[in-house]
């Protein structure tokens, strides 16, 4: 009994910070119908920077995430302004490839610099715990999961109510009539992919923390984001969250009663089966799955 | 080497000239293609060892190329997870000739029988998505596929791979050894760009064409659309699984993260819309290039080669978006060579 | 392009079934009734007009016909064969055609190559490419297209992308017309020709159902023209009955609009 509500306790901890990965992801593909297949790799070089300026300086990685979300988001507004904006208008194959060369720059960059090495980001409470009828509960989990579902909120906050937030949703919804009421397209752009790239970084920060990363690892995060998304419902922050706490804890339960990685097949079946019969994602509105492909 | 239009019922007839102009259309690209295979066969006695390895996954890729035309090109549905049909054929002719010691060849037809049965099976039901949703879950029936295939090992033999018995009494065909496998990889090259040819130019062709523009208009005419684009997913497992197979029977040993690597599958895509999709030239020339470029990084910038490969993707997808072939084509035809002046057309 | 037995020259509508019969045919799309309780019959060779608001339901009432939208309630016959919820390639192969209020061209096949997918997989459905283009062909001339033959559809203009529209229609022979909108944002000199295409089809004894925002071309080709309003039938008769019919002119003009002119 206890090893399940440990599986469980750890599932809806390690789904709080799948949903934070899949946050960004969601919101780029709603919002510009673009697949980024270098998200994975986002969250990589967050956890890098992360762990680079604590090596350096000794600032703990919970401070360090917001270097990282600043980093990440220049970069990603850049990309976004000056490489992608130049085929957005062509076939969805396009962008897809252009991110995936995307991906295999910094993966390989980071694979230069920082060697395929397993790292990890050590504090003195990381791996520190308490523990009640049986379960522990490492802070390094908690506090990364906090975190993330703050963020998550937050995001949900600036996308609904403000105005940067209105214009992006606007800008998604109908890019001709956006324009039309002034919004200039081409930032909006670079600003959502830069969100996204931001909190994609930071996550990676408290990956570092809570585990190991290496380079390779990029892949996993972006497949994740990928089911995540599509569990939640395109572009539905909510969604997000939703989708991360079930793959979480499908893994988790999975990983501790399914025999070798059975768990693995069963959260692709789970994907295709959610494709085929509810195209528009567990929580999600209809209007992201009609909508045709611009 | 699309078809362009020809009106042969105009010109039939009428004037030598005109006549000649709709035979060498007709039958021009077949020539310069048999010529062409013709050369890759007199290649064969001109190079070293090493060099036939390469240009045998040339290729290879020639014909992963243009089966992944067919669906992604032709019918426009951007499959992510083609790379199970190469992993489907590959096992079943491992576990066939380890298990049942069954001869390659005959393992080689069922496993692109299979691997077609598979393509509409998994069609029915997947190419109802539209967009990024079929290219997800196309690449969620891939990733599956290897996981079973990792969790069956009495079959399978698991992670840990499985070798398919090439010597003693337990070989139950010889090992084909390089020059083999040349031949055998130029003639399925070969036939998948017959194939793309022949669907470019023929009424499955038309309707495949008209599928990828515009689903509603092309029932509108009476293209059953659910029928070609199901038959068109099958006739590309059809060719990735042959491949598959081929490959399997080469490598000896084979592993579920080789045969269902998702890298695969972008490679395909990667060639295809460089050279242009669509098109039957496009996918060779990207194929050819691509694989060249990709072995010439790997020789002289060993450590960098990815990072390089990654740069010319970026570049090469930013400039010619359309592909090498239709860029060329309209260049031609509009007199407008300008790199600029493309870029303008597909950006924001 | 035969359209009614050749033994008996009198009108079809006496002999046989009609070419199209609707009963209570109805789409709703979650909470909104579309299309409700739609029932009319065309007999053969009749030119149907279709008019009302925007959003009274007219192209959904297409695409319920041609199989695009499955109908939720309600019968399709065509030919007095029951064809509900049949595919849109199966109607084709009825010999109902159809055009698109938005034109749909297939972009990247010239304007020839446009025509003869129609007649490759259309109800006659030829496998010789040359036959095929040479028909093709012949549709393109018949509506004004035939030197644009060998363009791609993005050089067409608007006038001439709607004539495509036409063509890839006709390309399957109908004996069955949907017309959804083919004079939209034409000039008037450009709706002429259309008008003759239609009287000319008209005269072969094609049966055509018209959906069309210009009045000048509803009473010019209408045989008898329906009204739909909030997706159902408002009514139907002889056109200049149907267009003086006071619920017409408030269902197009509003209510008090309609007031006015009474007093």
């Amino acid at each position: 009994m206890s090893s399940f509500l440990q599986a469980t306790l750890y599932g809806l901890l390690q789904g709080g910070l799948l949903a934070l990965i899949a946050a960004g992801f969601s919101l780029v593909w709603g919002v510009m119908n673009i697949v980024n297949l270098a998200h994975g790799s986002f969250v990589i070089l967050g956890a890098y920077v992360a762990w680079k300026l604590q090596s350096l300086t000794g600032v703990d990685p919970f401070l360090g995430m917001f270097a990282s979300a600043l980093a990440l988001f220049v970069l990603g507004y850049l990309v976004q302004r000056y490489v992608i904006n130049l085929v957005v208008n062509a076939p969805i194959f396009v962008t897809l490839l252009l991110t995936f060369g995307l991906d295999l720059l910094l993966v390989q960059g980071m694979n230069i610099v920082f060697s395929a090495d397993y790292r990890s980001i050590q504090t003195s409470y990381a791996s520190a715990n308490f523990g009640a009828g049986g379960v522990r509960l490492p802070y390094g989990r908690l506090f990364a999961f906090l975190v993330a579902v703050a963020v998550t909120l937050v995001l949900v906050a600036v996308v609904n109510r403000t105005r940067v937030g209105l214009s992006i949703t606007a800008t998604g919804m109908d890019r001709g009539a956006a324009r039309l009421m002034g919004i200039r397209a081409r930032h909006v752009y670079a600003l959502t992919f830069g969100i996204a790239a931001a909190l994609a970084g930071m996550a990676g920060a408290m990956v570092g923390t809570v585990g190991t990363f290496q380079p390779a690892d990029a892949a996993r995060y972006t497949l994740l984001s990928f089911v995540i998304a599509v569990l939640g419902g395109l572009g539905n922050m909510y969604g997000a969250m939703a989708g991360g706490l079930v793959i979480g804890l499908v893994e988790a339960w999975g990983g501790q009663y399914l025999p070798g990685t059975w768990v693995n097949a069963l959260a692709f079946l789970v994907l295709v089966l959610v494709l085929i019969f509810r195209p528009s994602g567990l929580v999600g509105k209809a209007y992201y799955a009609a909508r045709v492909e611009v | 080497m699309t078809t362009q239009s020809t009106a042969p019922g105009r010109v039939l007839g009428t004037n030598p000239a005109a006549l000649r102009t709709a035979f060498a259309r007709r039958w021009g690209p077949w020539l310069l293609g048999l010529l062409i295979v013709g050369g890759a066969f007199a290649l064969q006695s001109q190079i070293y060892v090493g060099q036939e390895r390469t240009v045998s996954t040339i290729f290879m890729f020639v014909a992963l190329a243009q089966a992944w035309n067919l669906i992604g090109g032709f019918a426009g549905y951007a499959c992510f997870g083609q790379v199970v049909f190469f992993g489907l054929g590959g096992y079943t002719t491992a576990v066939l000739m380890a298990h049942t010691h069954v001869g390659f060849w005959v393992s080689l037809v069922v496993s692109a029988l299979l691997a077609t049965a598979f393509g509409a099976l998994i069609g029915l039901p997947l190419l109802r998505l539209k967009g990024h949703y079929f290219a997800i879950a196309t690449l969620g029936v891939a990733e599956g596929m290897r996981e079973v295939v990792i969790n069956v090992p009495s079959l399978t033999g698991g992670g840990a791979g499985i070798t398919v018995p090439t010597v003693g009494n337990q070989a139950t065909t010889a090992y084909l050894g390089n020059n083999g496998f040349y031949v055998l990889f130029l003639l399925i090259a070969a036939g998948s760009v017959a194939i793309s040819g022949l669907v470019s130019r023929s009424k499955f062709g038309f309707a495949l064409r008209a599928v990828n523009q515009d689903e509603d208009a092309a029932g509108a005419v009476g293209v059953n659309t659910t029928r070609t684009k199901v038959l068109t997913f099958a006739l590309s497992g059809f060719v990735t699984g042959l491949v598959g197979a081929t490959y399997a029977f080469q490598q000896v040993t084979i592993f579920p993260e080789r045969l269902f690597d998702v890298n695969i599958t972008v490679l395909m895509v990667i060639m295809v819309v460089i050279g242009g999709s669509g098109t039957v030239l496009g996918p060779v020339l990207g194929a050819v290039g691509l694989q060249f470029v990709s072995e010439y990084l790997r020789q002289h910038y060993t450590n960098v080669h990815i990072f390089l490969l990654g740069l010319i993707i970026i570049v090469g997808v930013v400039l010619l978006p359309q592909g090498v072939v239709p860029y060329v084509r309209d260049a031609v035809r509009t007199r407008e060579f300008s790199l600029l002046a493309n870029v303008r057309r597909y950006r924001l | 392009m035969t359209t009614m037995p050749a033994t008996s020259p009198a009108p079809a509508s006496t002999v046989g079934p009609p070419v199209l019969e609707t009963r209570g045919l109805g789409r709703r799309f979650g909470g909104l009734q579309a299309v409700s309780d739609v029932s009319f019959s065309v007999p053969a060779g009749q030119t149907l007009g279709v008019i009302g608001p925007n959003g009274a339901g007219k192209s959904t009432f297409i695409n319920l016909v041609t199989g695009h939208i499955r109908p939720t309630s309600g019968q399709v016959l065509i030919d007095g064969k029951d064809l509900t919820g049949a595919k849109p390639w199966v109607i084709a192969k009825a010999r109902v055609a159809r055009t698109f209020q938005i034109v749909k061209p297939f972009r990247g096949m010239s304007i020839r190559e446009n025509v003869a997918v129609g007649v490759l997989h259309g109800p006659d459905g030829t496998s010789v490419m040359s036959q095929a283009l040479a028909a093709a062909d012949e549709v393109l001339e018949r509506v004004g297209l035939g030197a644009q033959a060998s363009r791609s559809p993005g050089e067409l203009s608007v006038a001439d992308a709607r004539r495509l529209e036409f063509a890839k229609a006709l390309a399957l022979k109908p004996r069955l017309l949907l017309l959804d909108e083919v004079m939209a944002g034409l000039r008037h000199t450009e709706i002429e020709p259309s008008l003759e295409l239609i009287d000319s089809l008209k005269r072969e004894g094609m049966t055509i159902i018209a959906v069309e925002h210009v009045m000048k071309a509803i009473l010019a080709i209408s045989d008898r023209v329906l009204v739909l309003h909030q997706g159902q039938v408002l009514t139907s008769g002889a056109p200049r009955e149907v267009l003086s019919d006071e619920r017409v002119i408030e269902a197009y003009l509003g209510h008090r609009y309609a007031k006015r002119q009474q007093r």
